[in-house]
């Protein structure tokens, strides 16, 4: 039972995936994510407000310099609400929330000044660097609006150093490319860096007609609306997405919907550094990119030869470096092969960062947990929206997964044309992951009545080979109607997936992915665990059990430290080796004697030395391989092996020998393993046994031989004079160190023939009390430390009969020791504070059988008095029920942690998340200027009166 | 004589780039591409071949290689009767891998699965490349642990098909009367009427041919 009961234990770093996946986010987290804008993006303060955005270049001011008169020009005037951030300002109307997004980097900021307006309203003139400006007029309180403004001139300020970076920038851009060459009709502009395409072709061949008619649409755009980092997104932006990209521009509109164009900016030159400072280093995930590259689209031609391989290795591989958490994935080599036909190098490593991050989180880690989600979340939704489809892929028993994983890990990628992936790419970075449930939900559903005549796998599998080898055909080829006709199966596809799965929104892909979560989660534990476990070196002491209660410890060990670190190593470093070791071994929790300076070090030393032997690998770290096969010796049933290892941490050589120094820190390493039992903090078998033969005494003398077994019940009020038991013990141990440390340099051999060995007489005496004791031996280490004149070494068979002499030391290394590793000790998992130290003498008052032993021995040789038992059978019998009684006292507490592990029940409150128009292209009926409530036509004014210069909030030069 | 069509459900595992879905190609389409795409989770293929007088389809079930991906295999070892577990003889640390492997497949998989050690990429060494596990160590862990082995090139076709032999002739070919009494390890038989759709040559192993 216990073993199941560990089966399902968790695996602690699966927790911590569980967090990132917490829909509980912050409104700041949340804001984030909406408009992808970077991590350090907080919202420093926000306003409700109008805003109109003026183009340079719009009609506009085209208006205004043709008259050149008084005559006020109108602008479209939106409500909404207005951010700030630190590299930021955007605006969110109010109305649907995609009617006017504005984005601008405040870099990009020119100048801002205070319009003339009416006497109450309380506006901004903003002027970015291209000319366009926005008039923002606030609502609401005055001196709140006033706040606004000084923040934003702080920020504004702070930016300057960027806004002088922002022509560099600005060259990589192909929508500025476009309005300087068309617009200003500059000269030799040096056109942007582009991606393979330009070289090898785009997929799919365009024409140039209908490219140049796409990017005519988007010059138009820009022109109206705005660029890269100062543009304004609304309806029409979604639309001429959805329309296609044309291939030219594809990399700044991936980069604009996703976000990674802000990272490139404000990361300037990160990618390349990463590149030249790992250049020429080698990892795991090096080596499997290396595999790869070769293995990449390897139908685009680009990718057989050196340039496109060379591309490809510097993207996977400087991700690698960046997040090694993630490392390498195979699909990794596919999505960034499909980026880089279209962006360059530095695009496309930022825009891997964003998708890895925020579109299809978990995908490519270490354990796939997102990939298994997804899938699990998909299959739901197939169950939901097409049951029968669902019934007859159960009752064959379909491995759907199979079609349908390679969907959503590649993209797309690998199962249809790449002109069509593409497409299915240009909405995907525009809304996010729920596009490739839409997509993938379309292509069953269209193939749903052959799917359902299938009844193998092989089947199933050739329909939807074939159907995405169809997709340029003709979906309706037998219509008479021609326009019906010329609908491709593609354009169906979009449509099923866009209007039928519109019902599909991010929040409800988050909810369902956060329904299953739990259940992946711990089929990944289970599996991880049991694969590591099952790689584990054999143990000789260690049991199956004992093993899988190390690895719960382990990585909860880890994971503890992970938290405050941020790294995701399963390997182990020394102060948490620390923390891993006070769990469950009596000498390494934490005491009050951890305040003493010179334990502390002592304590150090030990691990150390344990932690270095340990370190198989010589790396300064351990594995979860280094520290099973360490504590399978650790707890070693045969005294002599042992001593012997004990022995073998200070004798760094390995000759068997120990130098004077050595042997004073061996005696130190001693005095730090036996503290628990030195201060009383736990009772050895010695001081039990002495104190079961103390109460069996006493019962025999009140109740005389006449006294039988099954009479005993030990007295629940039995006082025991712990002071007494204690003192005596700490008497012993003290007395074994300064033994020890005394006969080691009384048999230690001379290295050289020496003369005499000048030590300070130390007079064995009986009666000297602990204090006494406790000087005579620092006495000794002085001496010995002061007299480096005489080296003296100490060999390991003296060693062990210097142990074997002293009955203490010898228990320790009999059973002591071992018995103080709780290997067995299920570790609480919410990890709570040190635990109330337990009375030294619970484990004897709670059970009596010991004692009724010990009392029956005595009734039963009444004539022998101080009865001898067999320090064999009496230790053993100690053993047994000390055991039982730990067991069922951790038991119970880990009960109690057990309801929290599984507490999954807490319900976060479902994102609302906009419903988004459920227009498709064809059917998208943008919403007509005329009757659009959204926007109001209101006149105002673009200009500044020129006599209030002193009001110029704020200007670059 | 025999009027069933006999199904064996195979799994191929072994490391990434080992040449997993080469072997199936060579075996399916005798065919081979010089830069294959990672296998992303799993593929899917069927053949039939004629063992004696019977006709088997193999259900092939092609895993990904890379480690990450691992814990997808056992949706598709589920159930399976037979698995080859492949490694580069040029790359040694393939050869660890597939050690954990076979640990895996004799922990999880049904308990009469049939495992061929499979060594692909002889013919790197024939053009003068380096061997970097020897054949007497994959013998001794075939030995150990009760694996067919051979070494094959998806390449040249060499030792490919007998592959999928030895693992017919291990699989017990039951006569129908026969099927009930079988456990693991078993044959179930489908009638005649499946089509298949994604084995290309029809033909018998027999009779297409090796072009090395
Ligand atoms: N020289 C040689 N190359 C081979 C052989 N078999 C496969 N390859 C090559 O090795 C690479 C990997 O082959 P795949 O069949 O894709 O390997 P895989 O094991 O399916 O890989 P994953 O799907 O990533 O697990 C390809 O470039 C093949 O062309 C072989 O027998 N000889
Ligand atoms: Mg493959």
């Amino acid at each position: 039972m216990s073993f199941f009961e560990s089966l399902r234990q968790k695996a602690p770093f699966l927790d911590r995936i569980a967090e990132n996946f917490t829909p509980a986010i912050t409104r700041d987290e949340k804001f984030k994510l909406e408009y992808k804008l970077p991590a350090d993006e907080n919202i420093l303060d926000d306003t409700n407000a109008d805003l109109s955005f003026v183009s340079a270049f719009g009609k506009l001011k085209e208006l205004q310099k043709v008259k050149n008169t008084n005559e006020q020009a109108m602008a479209y005037v939106y409500s909404g609400k207005l951010f700030l951030t630190p590299h930021y300002l955007l605006f969110r109307d109010s109305f649907d929330h995609s009617s006017c997004i504005m984005v601008v980097n405040l870099s990009a900021v020119k100048r801002v000044e205070r319009a003339t307006s009416t006497a109450y309203a309380f506006s901004l003139l903003v002027t970015l660097y291209s000319g366009s400006q926005i008039v923002i007029q606030f609502i609401g309180l005055r001196y709140r609006s006033e706040q606004f403004c000084a923040q934003m001139k702080l920020r504004l300020k702070d930016n300057v150093p960027n806004a002088k970076e922002l022509p560099e920038f600005l060259a990589s851009c192909y929508s500025e490319f476009l309005l300087r060459k068309n617009l200003l009709r500059i000269k030799d502009i040096t056109v942007p860096p582009a991606g393979l395409g330009q070289l090898y072709k785009y997929p799919g061949n365009p024409t140039v007609a209908k490219e140049k008619a796409k990017l005519r649409l988007w010059f138009n755009y820009f022109k109206e609306h705005g660029a890269n980092i100062g543009i304004v997104k609304n309806h029409e932006f979604q639309k001429l997405i959805r329309i296609g990209v044309p291939n030219r521009l594809r990399s700044e509109i991936w980069e604009l919907c996703c976000g990674s164009i802000y990272l490139r900016q404000a990361h300037r030159g990160e990618y390349e550094r990463i590149l030249k400072d790992n250049e020429g280093k080698s990892s795991q995930a090096v080596e499997e990119i290396e595999k790869d590259l070769k293995r990449s689209l390897p139908e685009y031609s680009a990718y057989q030869k050196e340039e496109g391989i060379q591309r490809l290795r510097n993207v996977l591989t400087a991700y690698s470096w960046k997040n090694p958490d993630v490392g390498y994935c195979q699909a990794m080599n596919i999505v960034v092969a499909g980026l880089l036909i279209y962006m360059t190098e530095e695009q496309a490593f930022w825009c891997l960062s964003n998708i890895c991050d925020i579109y299809v989180p978990g995908y490519y880690s270490k354990t796939m947990y997102g990939t298994l989600l997804d899938q699990k979340v998909f299959e739901a939704f197939v169950k939901e929206k097409m049951p029968v489809l669902w019934e007859h892929i159960v009752k064959y028993d379909i491995q759907m997964s199979v079609v349908s994983l390679p969907w959503f890990l590649s993209l797309f990628f690998t199962s249809m044309p790449l002109e069509y992936a593409f497409r299915i790419m240009d909405i995907f970075f525009l809304y996010g992951s729920k596009t490739l449930f839409q997509v993938s939900l379309a292509i069953l559903k269209v193939n749903g009545d052959d799917l359902l005549e299938v009844e193998d796998d092989g089947m199933f599998i050739a329909i939807l080979k074939n159907y995405f080898h169809t997709l340029s055909d003709s979906a309706h080829p037998d219509s008479s109607d021609i326009k019906y006709r010329q609908i491709t199966k593609f354009q169906e596809l979009l449509v099923t997936a866009f209007k039928e799965f519109n019902v599909i929104t991010e929040s409800i892909v988050a909810q369902e992915r956060n329904r299953f979560q739990k259940s992946i989660f711990q089929d990944i534990e289970t599996f991880v665990k049991r694969t590591q476990l099952r790689h584990m070196p054999k143990t000789f002491n260690l049991s199956q059990e004992q093993l899988s209660n190390i690895y719960d410890i382990f990585y909860q060990s880890i994971e503890s430290h992970k938290i405050s670190m941020g790294t995701g190593s399963s390997n182990m470093e020394f102060e948490i080796f620390i923390q891993f070791l006070s769990k469950f071994c009596d000498w390494s929790k934490p005491s009050e004697t951890d305040n003493d300076p010179s334990f502390r070090k002592q304590k150090r030393g030990f691990l150390k030395r344990l932690f270095k032997k340990w370190d198989s690998s010589r790396i300064g770290e351990l594995t979860l391989y280094d520290v099973v096969s360490g504590l399978d010796k650790l707890i070693t049933q045969d005294l002599l092996e042992s001593i012997n290892f004990f022995f073998s941490l200070y004798d760094e050589d390995d000759d068997n020998e120990l130098l004077r120094e050595e042997v004073l820190q061996i005696s130190e390493g001693l005095l730090f393993l036996t503290e628990p039992w030195k201060t009383g903090r736990y009772v050895d078998e010695l001081t039990k046994k002495s104190i079961e033969n103390g109460i069996a005494e006493s019962i025999v003398k009140e109740n005389g031989s006449a006294i039988t077994v099954e009479q005993i019940s030990l007295p629940s009020g039995v006082t025991v004079d712990e002071e007494k038991y204690k003192s005596e013990q700490t008497e012993r141990y003290l007395e074994a160190a300064s033994n020890f440390l005394q006969r080691s340099f009384e048999y230690a051999k001379p290295l050289e023939l020496s003369e005499e060995i000048n030590l300070i007489d130390l007079s064995d005496d009986e009666d000297t009390d602990s204090g006494t004791k406790q000087k005579n031996y620092e006495a000794m280490m002085a001496n010995a430390a002061l007299d480096p004149t005489h080296p003296k070494v100490l060999d390991l068979a003296t060693f062990r009969m210097i142990i074997l002499a002293d009955e203490t030391y010898e228990l320790f290394f009999t059973s002591t020791f071992r018995n103080s590793i709780h290997v067995d000790e299920q570790v609480d998992p919410s990890e709570g504070k040190e635990k109330a130290l337990r009375n030294m003498f619970d484990g004897i008052i709670a059970d009596g059988k010991r004692v009724a032993e010990e009392v029956r021995r005595r009734v039963d040789s009444v004539a022998t008095k101080g009865s001898i038992a067999s320090s064999e059978s009496n230790s053993q019998t100690l053993n047994g029920s000390s055991t039982t009684s730990g067991t069922s006292h951790i038991s119970a507490s880990k009960d109690d942690r057990m309801d929290d592990v599984d507490d999954f029940t807490t319900e976060h409150p479902n994102e609302q998340e906009e419903l988004l128009s459920t227009s498709w292209i064809e059917m998208d009926s943008a919403p007509d200027p005329s009757t659009n409530q959204n926007r109001t036509l209101r006149a105002i004014s673009a200009e500044t009166s020129s006599d209030q210069k002193d009001l110029i909030e704020f200007e670059t030069n | 004589m025999n009027s069933g069509i006999t199904s064996i459900k195979l799994v191929l595992l072994g490391e990434a780039a080992v040449g997993k879905s080469s072997i199936v190609l060579r075996f399916v389409s005798n065919d081979f591409t010089e830069n294959k795409e990672p296998t992303i989770g799993a593929a899917f293929l069927t053949q039939r071949v004629n063992i004696g007088e019977q006709t088997v389809k193999f259900e092939i079930w092609d895993t990904a290689g890379q480690e990450r991906f691992a814990s997808l295999a056992p949706m598709y070892y589920r159930n399976a009767q037979a698995a080859l577990v492949v490694y580069d003889i040029t790359k040694p640390q393939s050869f660890i891998k597939a050690r954990h492997w076979v640990k895996e497949l004799h922990e999880q998989a049904s308990k009469g699965i049939i495992i061929a050690l499979v060594g692909n990429k002889v013919d790197i060494v024939s053009s003068g490349g380096e061997r970097k596990v020897a054949r007497e160590e994959a013998e001794k862990l075939a030995e150990e642990e009760g694996l067919l082995f051979f070494e094959t090139s998806a390449k040249t076709g060499e030792n490919v098909n007998e592959v999928f032999l030895g693992i017919g002739e291990k699989i017990p070919l039951g006569r129908p009367d026969e099927q009930s009494g079988l456990q693991n390890g078993g044959v179930r038989i489908t009638d005649d009427q499946r089509i298949d759709l994604a084995s290309t040559g029809s033909g018998a192993v027999a009779a297409s041919g090796c072009n090395c």
